[in-house]
């Protein structure tokens, strides 16, 4: 009876009570679950981005070096993947055998070397496998952010992130680890909804020092949990406390700074790039995104009765305006699925243009050019695919591709633009109900 | 107007760039297109050999000999420029040099011959070599050595290959064959995925729910054995 009851207990723990007790709902959520298992097993050995050899090659050398501060801009990134190298590298002599060329220095001999030996697959769904573990652990996190008391809607909202194109393509096929600093995210965003506020902003703090990107919710999130004026000062401070950590840190081992290296990075560049030049030729100008933000971020603060729907809202808001406005690599776009989802549920128009928004990604990709590309499929054969004409020259061949790609581009952004809207008039309905709910 | 001719060239060119990658993977014969593809590109049609290359519209040069053991009877050339291009022809060579650039996409020549057993190639691309680049044969297969030898019967028996033993399958199903502890393992993981999904569906409302169960993992053993030989035959 006792041990029944422990099953019982992690059961809810992992699905959510109203899930777990109703039997059809867990096995619909069960079903969805095993088919998104499956679509991720199939991609997991057979592509990947070049990036994901550099993280591991960083990990590499941390590890034959024993020095754990080698990537100074993602400290803890690194770490993780050092550590789960040294756990894989333990276990499973395939990796153990490709040392040497994930001690490699040259990017493009590695590459090859990499993609040309007999245990690519293995190797890769391995590396993979902790970005599965992430993901994993994310669709059942969004499960709890919303629609307490209603599993049909919950069922729903893990279906979209299970079945979601992005979250596929950047975990299995780009392998890119933006997922764990969204599960941190996602982490400080169910503490924010129970109330915990410092620890909420703790994690986020873990997130921002994590990946950088949750840093734009932040003002939001200090925004929805500031009770008392002191908190405004506080949570602030909380917030900003892991990059200031990181900062210090940096400071004192390497003698430079964290925070002007990211500033002065070509990603914080991709923030500046979009402005209005108020005279031609001088250099006065106003950078979109920036004014764009201060309007959000400003919006949010003006809504008196600022409810937990809203402020994720409000996260896909933000990160809406970022892919729309702002040069952005893909993996970028996996910071508005987390937000978007809720709202799909509420709004079904927004998931078709969230799949609009995916089929544009894959035209947009080719602006990054073979790497992005073709080369995604080397390792089934690197010397087919590295000679095979590349997308951009045939495109060439009839149209400028700067302006070809450019038109999806724009229709990107109008897409993620009235993506925007339409959460607007979501928030709207929110806020109605809840005036509803009050006079009631 | 305008709008509407603007949306017919985006479906337009999505179409295109859907057709020709499909094409490009390989499906049939011969394909490049001249002005994007990057080489030297050799097949054989109706006892013609024919030679063209072409560049992603870069100033290239293209210059090489043809020798063979046989009688050159005829050729003919293919967007040639005579400015630019040399092409000397004797009774058993050909001699060539000719230049690409952003106008100039792709030149060629095809030429018969006859009483040979073999033609010897010995191809540059920008006073270099670069066999990589070097695509003979509808699956783009690229030679060993600097100077190539094609024999008298190389076309045909290379149009007897099957899709199998051709890039990109060939590769590909070595290192499935390669790997086998890894192939296997991960091809049982998605079977025991995929029979959880018929438990969870087709077979819930089924009686004796455990005898399908038992044979459908039976089945996934049987075809793993089949994947094995299957594998073996194609990397054979």
């Amino acid at each position: 009876m006792r041990v029944k009851a422990f099953f019982k207990k992690i059961g809810s723990l992992i699905v959510t009570k109203e899930i777990f007790e109703d039997k059809k709902s867990l096995r619909i959520l069960y079903k969805y679950f095993l088919i998104g298992l499956l679509i991720r097993f199939i991609f997991l050995p057979f592509f990947f981005q070049r990036d994901l050899l550099s993280t591991y090659q960083k990990a590499a050398e941390t590890l034959s070096t024993g020095n754990f501060l080698l990537d100074f801009q993602q400290l803890l990134t690194n770490m993780i993947h050092t550590i789960y190298l040294f756990i894989i590298k333990s276990i499973f002599p395939a990796i153990s055998q490709l040392s040497s060329v994930l001690l490699e220095k040259d990017t493009w001999i590695s590459w090859i070397s990499f993609n040309s030996s007999y245990n690519v697959f293995t190797a890769l769904t391995l590396f993979k496998i902790l970005y599965l573990i992430f993901d994993i652990a994310c669709m059942f996190l969004i499960l709890r952010l919303s629609f307490d008391g209603e599993p049909k809607n919950k069922l729903r909202v893990f279906k979209f992130w299970i079945f979601n194109p992005v979250v596929i393509f950047v975990l299995y096929i780009f392998a890119r680890h933006d997922i764990i600093g969204i599960f941190a995210t996602l982490v400080a965003l169910l503490l924010a909804k129970k109330d915990r506020k410092y620890w909420a902003i703790a994690v986020l703090a873990f997130g921002i020092a994590l990946r950088f990107f949750p840093i734009m919710i932040l003002p939001i999130f200090v925004f929805y949990l500031v009770r008392t004026k002191k908190d405004y000062v506080i949570l602030s401070m909380l917030g900003v406390s892991g990059l200031a950590a990181a900062e210090l840190f940096s400071y004192f081992y390497f003698g430079r700074s964290v925070i002007f290296s990211l500033l002065n990075s070509q990603h914080f560049d991709f923030i500046l790039s979009p402005k209005l030049e108020l005279v031609v030729g001088s250099h006065s100008s106003i950078f979109i995104f920036v004014a764009v933000y201060i309007v959000i971020i400003l919006s949010f603060l003006h809504i008196k009765k600022k409810s937990f729907d809203i402020l994720l809202n409000y996260g896909a808001i933000i990160y809406l305006a970022y892919v729309g406005i702002c040069y952005f690599h893909p993996q970028y776009m996996l910071w508005t699925v987390p937000f978007l989802i809720i709202a799909f549920v509420r709004r079904k128009s927004l998931l078709y243009y969230h799949w609009v928004q995916f089929a544009l990604l894959m035209v947009i990709l080719i602006y990054w050019g073979d790497l992005v590309t073709k080369f995604v499929f080397a390792p089934i054969d690197h010397k087919y695919f590295v000679y095979l004409t590349g997308i951009i020259p045939i495109i060439e061949r009839f149209y400028d591709s700067a302006k070809f790609v450019n038109i999806f581009r724009s229709i990107f952004t109008g897409v993620s633009l009235w993506m925007i809207y339409l959460i607007y008039k979501d928030n709207k309905k929110l806020l109605a109900g809840e005036l509803k709910n009050r006079e009631n | 107007m305008k709008r509407i001719n603007l949306t017919a060239k985006i479906i337009i060119l999505l179409f295109l760039a859907a057709l020709i990658s499909l094409l490009l993977a390989g499906c049939r014969g011969i394909f490049y297109i001249p002005g994007a593809s990057y080489g030297y590109y050799i097949w054989e049609e109706d006892s013609k050999v024919f030679v063209e290359w072409s560049v992603d519209r870069k100033d290239s040069k293209f210059d090489g000999r043809i020798s063979t053991d046989g009688k050159i009877t005829r050729y003919k050339l293919k967007e040639w420029e005579e400015e630019n291009d040399v092409i000397k022809v004797g009774e058993d060579k050909i001699n060539f040099s000719a230049t690409l650039d952003s106008k100039d996409y792709s030149d060629g020549f095809s030429f018969t011959v006859q009483d040979h057993t073999y033609l010897d190639f010995d191809l540059k691309i920008n006073d270099g070599y670069d066999l990589s680049r070097i695509n003979v044969g509808g699956f783009l297969e690229n030679p060993e050595n600097n100077i190539f030898r094609i024999e008298k019967d190389y076309f045909d028996q290379l149009k007897m290959k099957d899709w199998y033993q051709k890039r990109p399958f060939s590769e590909f199903f070595s290192k499935l064959f390669s790997n086998k502890y890894f192939t296997f393992i991960y091809l049982f993981i998605l079977g025991i995925i995929i029979i959880e999904i018929l438990r969870v569906t087709v077979l819930a409302r089924r009686r004796r729910k455990i005898v399908w169960v038992a044979i459908s993992y039976t089945m996934l053993i049987l075809v793993e054995i089949c994947i094995y030989f299957i594998l073996r035959f194609l990397v054979r």
